[in-house]
């Protein structure tokens, strides 16, 4: 038990996590640390129990989505809108050292459970509520999806191409910024508490989350004038709005080859795919000619030149595979390509099982294990270890209650029966 | 105890560049740790030599790409080839609390500046390395950016539209999910630290990472063998679920009916109350089979107001859309404003301009704070060497004369995009 803790980067660090849909990320990052993290969800089980399905069997217990995001968390049901529930929650807070929601703006303290209230039971409590806007301003009681914090963040602006909509990432990415930040800023807090004793609370937007990855579209606004718009699968200069294409068909699907130049790697990178190019005759003297420095940095590069480049990489890559492309490419002739990759490409990368990535969980109840995303970082003193799959709804109930809290056996029936617990 | 910023008095030496390293140390230099990053004339930031730049001639100290996410940091400039600036960064790793690199794996080690040479002399060092596709394994040496991340890592192919080739999220969107994970490692290191007096090596696969904000699909191959494809911005459990156009120029509104009750509320705002009985739309299997003539339906009314207006009306009902902002929304969003998300700090070259936080939430009692613009390149050479490093003005001129301070850009400055 000593040598666990001493292993565990927040051993006895108790996590109350009320979060739902990509939310539940926080709490596992936690988990993931050594945190003693547990999922409370209602007792008809948590809206977050979504498709995919495990065997595509719809079961709120085959969960893809809650098995990838709760692991590592014991898991209890409570009815916190309840005042027998609201008791319980307490009298858990009491033992906790953080909380974790993210329902909208005022609902916990609607629920006498907000921060002020919280610190009455355990003064010292962290609290983070993760919302799509924050808890105070304008836009706070807006009403929200995945899809429209993407979009109030700008990032969605960015993506797509030109002839149509801006399009999102198919597998919904705002509320896991959420949260991360969400985890980020509690053990902040909980850094903050070891110096100072005090607790606090922490107010996460998921909208400034959307704002994060515009990378160096917004200052090109506030800087230059210049109002972005979605250009698809190209590189964009934005001082002269030329278009490299850097996506390519090939025999087998795409590839990225950043063919672009002025700096190195790129310059010297793409000098090494006009050569193996030329190695199989398919580099025309013109592209030969080309100085990837001089000629086709953002100042000189003409969209004409761009474009026909373009057309004269397409027609080598389509010789050949994805994998012959990156493999070769990137590793014997240092050239910065990248395959597209899908889930199965992903399953079967190389680098990842030869790094041991993969990590199985018994999931007892299933017959068999299941095969999960690695940690997610290393490290060498706390490394991350997968101690438990996801909780089934009410899992740890008698664990929990019982055995931790005190609770006496009629009274754990007595919460059942009122469908508290 | 009296303290005002949560990592006040801690100190980061930072060799990582472009955006994942410098982006993670952000959550603590938000929140008052002491940031040296270490440059160099002769290798300049990927993200110094790119736009948008302030001023007419493109400098490395005029870069607002650079700009973006570096404020809150110092910045020297020295020749890690050359053995005396080695000797400098040895001195910086020494004053450090944690380390951050993102050079070529074995590139820290070839200079004697790695994990295992620094703890021999300071075991509570915290060490952290990234690369694309971490250390060890057959394709370690794997060199890139984000954006090559961005493809490997499944994202692109889940971006766009099903008949069309993916449309991927634009730029090196893998580093902003990286930093994430990377900077809650380094507080739980500091945790670890402040218990066991102990440092420890945090090592970072940006695709192993990164593949955390795709585990569910990851899983539906290798449990069930189903690919997820791209869909463009449709959902599987909700309908309407798009980005509808609007009036002007290239204005679009996100709008996502999640329940039965938002449907409803949603036609009566729309207009058209009769819908909600029409066997096509009437439940949510039946509109995701006429998903084409919904979303046409949809376009129809979005096409007849602005984005602002449409927006407003469904808000008004409860029906979650927003318009998809512009990077002039952005800076004009008053929910943005109202958190204080820009703040506008004097930087020596560039002049005023709008710095962002990285941190995305606010703390009540220590909230982020923004006090210094983006570093120009080796603009702290003097402060950190004879402040915070004690060296005198004489060993410092050294350093200058044998080039291991460096001073001068190598020829003139290119630029990428």
């Amino acid at each position: 038990m000593v040598n666990e803790q001493t292993k565990s980067a927040l051993p006895g660090f108790r996590v109350l996590d009320l979060t739902e849909g990509g939310c539940m990320l926080g709490g596992r990052m936690l988990g993931d640390v050594g945190a003693d993290v547990i999922k409370i969800e209602t007792p008809s089980g948590s809206p977050s129990r979504i498709a995919p399905y495990y065997k595509n069997i719809a079961d709120p217990e085959k969960s893809l989505v809650w098995f990838a995001y709760n692991s590592n968390k014991r898991g209890v049901s409570l009815d916190i809108r309840q005042p027998e529930g609201q008791q319980l929650f307490k009298k858990l807070v009491g033992t906790a050292d953080a909380v974790l929601e993210s329902f909208a703006p005022g609902y916990m303290s609607s629920l006498k459970l907000g921060y002020e209230d919280l610190c009455q039971v355990k003064p010292d409590i962290i609290m983070a509520s993760i919302t799509p806007f924050g808890q105070k301003g304008p836009k706070s009681n807006y009403q929200a999806s995945d899809l429209t914090i993407w979009a109030s963040g700008g990032f969605l602006n960015d993506c797509g191409d030109p002839d149509r909509a801006p399009v999102w990432i198919s597998f919904p990415q705002a509320t896991l910024f959420g949260g991360a930040e969400g985890a980020i800023g509690a053990l902040s807090a909980f850094l903050y508490r070891l110096d100072t004793g005090e607790g606090q609370c922490i107010d996460v937007s998921m909208q400034e989350a959307a704002v994060s990855p515009n990378m160096n579209i917004l200052p090109m606004w506030d800087v230059a004038k210049i109002e972005f718009r979605r250009v698809g699968a190209v590189s964009y200069v934005p001082r002269t709005g030329v278009k490299q294409p850097i996506y390519f068909r090939c025999k087998d699907g795409y590839v990225m080859i950043l063919a672009i130049g002025g700096n190195d790697p790129y310059a010297s990178s793409s000098e090494r795919l006009v050569k193996w190019m030329g190695e199989f005759g398919m580099a025309p003297p013109w592209l030969t000619r080309i100085n990837w420095w001089n000629d086709y940095n953002a100042s000189t590069l003409s969209q004409e030149l761009a474009d026909k480049v373009g057309q004269a990489i397409e027609q080598f890559t389509l010789t050949k595979g994805k994998m012959d492309l990156y493999l070769e490419g990137a590793f014997q002739r240092q050239i910065l390509v990248a395959p597209v990759s899908n889930t199965k490409d992903i399953s079967e990368d190389i680098q990842l099982r030869a790094r041991n990535y993969w990590v199985h969980l018994d999931h007892p109840e299933l017959g068999q294990s299941l095969p999960y995303c690695g940690p997610f970082i290393k490290m060498s003193a706390t490394p991350i270890s997968y101690q438990r799959r996801a909780p089934l709804i009410g899992e740890h109930n008698r664990e929990i209650y019982i055995e931790e809290l005190g609770l006496a056996e009629d009274h754990l029936k007595a919460l059942r029966d009122k469908k508290i617990i | 105890m009296e303290k005002k910023k949560v990592f006040e008095g801690i100190k980061i030496a930072e060799f990582a560049w472009v955006v994942v390293g410098p982006s993670s140390s952000r959550y603590l230099a938000d929140h008052g740790a002491t940031v040296v990053k270490v440059e160099s004339h002769k290798r300049l930031d990927t993200n110094r030599v790119n736009s948008p730049f302030v001023g007419t001639t493109p400098t490395p100290d005029s870069s607002m790409f650079f700009g973006r996410h570096n404020p809150n940091k110092y910045s020297i400039s020295i020749d890690l080839q050359h053995p005396n600036g080695r000797q400098l960064a040895w001195k910086l790793i020494q004053w450090a609390d944690i380390v951050t690199e993102s050079f070529s794996p074995g590139t820290m080690e070839k200079w004697g500046l790695g994990y295992e040479d620094v703890r021999k002399v300071r075991p509570d060092i915290i060490y952290y390395s990234s690369s694309m596709q971490g250390r060890g394994g057959p394709h370690s040496s794997y060199a890139g950016y984000g954006q090559n991340a961005c493809n490997f890592s499944g994202f692109t192919e889940l971006s766009g539209w099903p008949d069309r080739l993916p449309s991927p999220p634009y730029g090196a969107y893998t580093d902003y999910v990286s930093a994430r994970f990377s900077a809650f490692a380094l507080l739980a290191a500091l945790a670890y630290r402040r218990r066991t007096g102990q440092g420890q090596y945090i090592e970072q696969s940006q695709f192993e990472t990164s593949l955390h904000f795709l585990s569910p699909p990851v899983m539906q191959w290798q449990i069930n063998g189903d690919i997820m494809k791209r869909n463009g911005n449709r959902l599987a459990n909700a309908a309407p679920h798009g980005v509808f156009q609007c009036q002007g120029d290239d204005r679009w509104l996100a709008i996502s009916v999640l329940s039965e009750e938002q449907w409803g509320r949603f036609c009566q705002s729309i207009g058209q109350p009769g819908l909600t009985l029409q066997p096509e739309y009437a439940t949510l299997a039946a509109r995701k089979k006429n998903e084409d003539a919904l979303d046409k339906l949809v376009t129809d009314w979005t096409l007849r107001h602005t984005a602002e207006e449409s927006e407003a009306i469904l808000q008004k009902a409860g029906v979650p859309a927003n318009v998809v902002e512009k990077p002039s929304d952005i800076y004009n969003d008053p929910q943005l404003k109202s958190r204080n998300y820009f703040t506008t700090l004097n930087h020596p070259v560039m002049g005023d301009q709008k710095f962002e936080p990285q941190s995305c939430f606010i703390l009540c009692k220590t909230p982020r704070e923004l006090n210094r613009p983006s570093p120009c390149l080796g603009q702290h050479n003097e402060y950190v060497f004879k402040e915070l490093l004690g060296m005198s003005d004489e060993e410092i001129a050294e350093h200058i004369i044998d080039g291991s301070i460096t001073t001068q850009l190598v020829g003139k400055m290119s630029t990428t995009f």
